[in-house]
């Protein structure tokens, strides 16, 4: 029996954005876990022109990620379009949970601030979000651990060929909340069961559908394998290879492109050399972002603004061995 | 958008009225209905908000697994689902706290276990909406894809449109949706600080309401494809749904009802069903102010004059929250087969404003077309059809 769900047709990509811990959008830079998290006030101010006072730092971190990809188009381009935003989150607002849940057990239920409750509702930032950028209809927030980017990824593409929308925003957020020991235990952290790394944060978007204007590539497949495997199998790099060059081989038979691989935070064991001298360049986007549970937004919204030319496959896997793959190309 | 090819198989759930949705529904028409009342489980601090709580012996984590087990064991019976259909089928959670109820549990714990000592801050150690739907998947054995919606009230109502797209367009062969709210501090809490909570009693619809109260429930509606092939015949068909958010108001839809108005418009041209059709409605009539008034002036500007009953289930087993479609469908299909549909507990006086009062006996069920209604907290609005149907009825359940 094959479970697994694969996206049908390819999806034009017209625009990508991330935003990691330097908190600037489209710009790798240094970064210290132990100094995060850095106020996003200054980011804000720049992209909306204008504070968000009662949002926390999941909110502001949402709409200033979507707000960096669509402002990357043409308003030309936008108008009058029915745009669908699917945000995915594994951890979502845990920075205006913590705080609320901390004073309600602090004083027995009788002082925490209503904003901090409704700030902390799970889908409150995909409503501020859709208010900024004056979205109405299809808005939905897909959580599901670090699958989360990928199912909504794969949600998107379902709706974009039922032609309910002309355009899905699809984006990744999850944000650094200390200490980083619980951030680990949170997404199930394991020695053995992910690449050593900083523990980190990001909102990265990809705006897709048709649009008369110029587009940056494709994404041709999402994969998501419900079979779970094991993690020595996943994380192997003959097999991770053979995944890779069995979905090329299907999308684009021999490409003239540049062949990149993008491994998750869950894949241990990434020999450079060894998928160079099989043709494959890797492309480790994790000690710009850290880990994070929609990572792959990042790892992938990155590739398709600064590998030009070339056919991208990310590959990650669910703690449980459940595999997904999410291959495109650039233009 | 959905249409009108889509069966349910099976559901099942856990509310304060029963570890089943038979017998939840049992209960329910025979008014054993116990209003929200004061929590006694060991997690919760506050002890003066009412709520729908279901009575369990055993810590508070153990029952929110039992919830999910039992609302699952008994959709998947009532669907005779085989194994392997379980294991080729789609999972789709809508829950809001998921399982934060392991952080306020431990916490707890550790406070009541060293008296005297400073207590150390909560840590969250959940893994986010997801964790329900992974553990699901992986002790079920389902093996189809996964997904959780976390979309506060609406969070399994819009679970079960997105399954029925999913289904219509061929992309998955069955969905397991799946709604779960255990009683959590963080809601209880959050909803009084919001003044949205009824200290007396949940009153939907009533001119004397003041607000919601919450209730923990589980519960699991298994969607198919209709297949003109199969010798199965189900009776009930989930048969149109529309979704939408709106971006004016994180917390009314609007007293208008306009927008409510719109949305029910929309699930009917969906389902290609006219205003007379509908045999009832199962409104989502939570008792806060705005809600009531922008789905009641909502329900009246569709209806008009021929509003059909009106029932919301909320004064009886409390605002189940992200769980609320999946559990009042269920709760609502078992209620079918039972051949009566509820009266609207909380109810005494009807509100000016609204001119329409729930209904208030119990009244028995019809084939035909039943209209549910979910507004939520972020503009969200779900809306859809389930319909018995009339030549194809069995009672083998």
């Amino acid at each position: 029996m094959n479970y697994k769900n694969k996206l049908v047709s390819s999806i034009p990509v017209v625009a990508a954005s991330y935003l990691g811990p330097p908190l600037t959008p489209n710009l790798d830079s240094a970064w210290d876990e132990s100094k995060l998290p850095l106020s996003p006030d200054d980011l804000v101010q720049k992209i909306m022109g204008q504070p968000m006072r009662r949002a926390g730092r999941f909110i502001k971190l949402v709409c200033c990620g979507a707000l960096a990809c669509l402002k990357s188009v043409p308003a030309g381009d936008l108008k009058d379009k029915k745009i669908g935003i699917f945000l995915a989150t594994g951890l979502g607002n845990v920075d205006e949970i913590l705080p609320f849940i901390t004073q309600v057990f602090k004083h027995e239920g009788g002082f925490p601030r209503p904003n901090q409750f409704a700030n902390s509702v799970s889908n409150a930032a995909a409503f501020f979000l859709a208010k900024v950028s004056e979205i109405k209809g299809v808005v939905l927030t897909v959580s599901q651990e670090e699958l989360s980017f990928e199912s909504a990824l794969w949600l998107a593409q379902s709706y974009l060929e039922r032609g309910e929308i002309e355009m899905a925003l699809v984006g990744g957020c999850d944000v650094f909340t200390p200490t980083a020991e619980d951030y680990r235990e949170r997404m199930d952290l394991r020695p053995d069961n992910h690449r050593s790394m900083p523990m980190g944060e990001g909102s990265s978007w990809l705006l897709l559908g048709k649009t008369s204007g110029k587009k940056i590539g494709n994404i041709l497949a999402v994969e998501l394998d419900h079979n779970s495997k094991v993690q020595q199998h996943l994380s192997s790099p003959e097999n991770i290879l053979s995944d890779v060059e069995k979905i090329a081989g299907q999308l684009i038979g021999k490409p003239n492109k540049q062949k990149i691989v993008l491994p998750g935070f869950r894949l241990t064991d990434i020999d450079h050399s060894f998928f160079k001298d099989q043709g494959w360049k890797v492309e480790d986007y994790l000690p710009h972002c850290g880990i994070h549970p929609t990572a792959t937004a990042y790892g992938l919204a990155r590739a398709m603004l600064s590998c030009p030319s070339a056919f991208l496959v990310h590959c990650n896997y669910h703690a449980a061995g459940r595999q997904t793959l999410v291959a495109a190309v650039t233009e | 958008m959905t249409k009108r090819n889509i069966d349910i198989r099976g559901w099942g759930a856990v509310t304060t009225l029963g570890w089943s949705a038979r017998e939840s529904a049992k209960n329910l028409i025979t008014g054993k209905v116990l209003a929200g009342d004061f929590c006694t489980s060991s997690h919760l601090i506050n002890r003066e908000l009412k709520a729908f709580e279901i009575a369990y012996n055993g810590n508070p984590l153990e029952k929110a697994w039992a919830m999910i087990d039992s609302a699952l064991t008994e959709a998947f019976s009532r669907a005779n689902l085989t194994a392997a259909e379980i294991s080729e089928s789609c999972l789709l959670v809508g829950t809001t706290g998921g399982l934060f109820i392991r952080n306020e549990y431990e916490f707890t714990e550790i406070v009541r276990q060293n008296p005297g000592k400073e207590s150390p801050p909560i840590a969250c150690r959940n893994r986010g909406p997801g964790e329900v739907a992974d553990a699901i998947a992986n002790k079920y054995g389902i093996n189809g894809m996964i997904m959780t919606f976390s979309m506060a009230c609406v969070s399994s109502s819009h679970a079960l449109v997105v399954a029925a797209q999913l289904l219509e367009q061929k992309k998955i062969r069955r969905a397991i949706v799946v709604g779960f709210e255990p009683l959590l501090n963080l809601t209880l809490q959050g909803f009084a600080s919001l003044l949205l909570y009824d200290d007396e009693k949940c009153r939907p619809f009533c001119a004397n309401r003041s607000g919601m109260q919450i209730g923990e429930a589980s519960a699991a509606v298994i969607l198919e494809a209709s297949s003109s092939s199969s010798k199965r015949k189900s009776t009930y068909r989930f048969a149109g749904g529309y979704l939408f958010n709106d971006n004016n108001s994180l917390t009314s839809a609007g007293v208008d009802g306009e927008l409510a108005g719109n949305v029910i418009g929309q699930t009917l041209t969906a389902a290609e069903i006219s205003p007379a059709e509908i045999v009832a409605i199962k409104a989502h009539g939570t008792g806060t102010r705005d809600n009531d008034l922008s789905e009641g002036r909502g329900l009246t500007n569709v209806f008009g004059d021929n509003l059909p009953p009106v029932v919301s289930l909320k004064g009886a087993i409390g605002h189940t929250l992200g769980a609320a479609g999946a559990v009042e469908t269920a709760l609502w299909l078992s209620c079918l087969e039972e051949g009566m549909l509820p009266k609207s507990f909380g109810f005494t006086q009807i509100d000016p404003d609204l001119g329409f009062a729930p209904s208030q006996i119990n009244i028995p069920a019809k084939d035909g077309a039943y209209l549910f209604t979910f507004f939520g907290f972020g503009g969200t609005c779900t809306s859809y059809i389930v319909m018995r149907n009339k030549y194809e009825h069995n009672n083998e359940l």
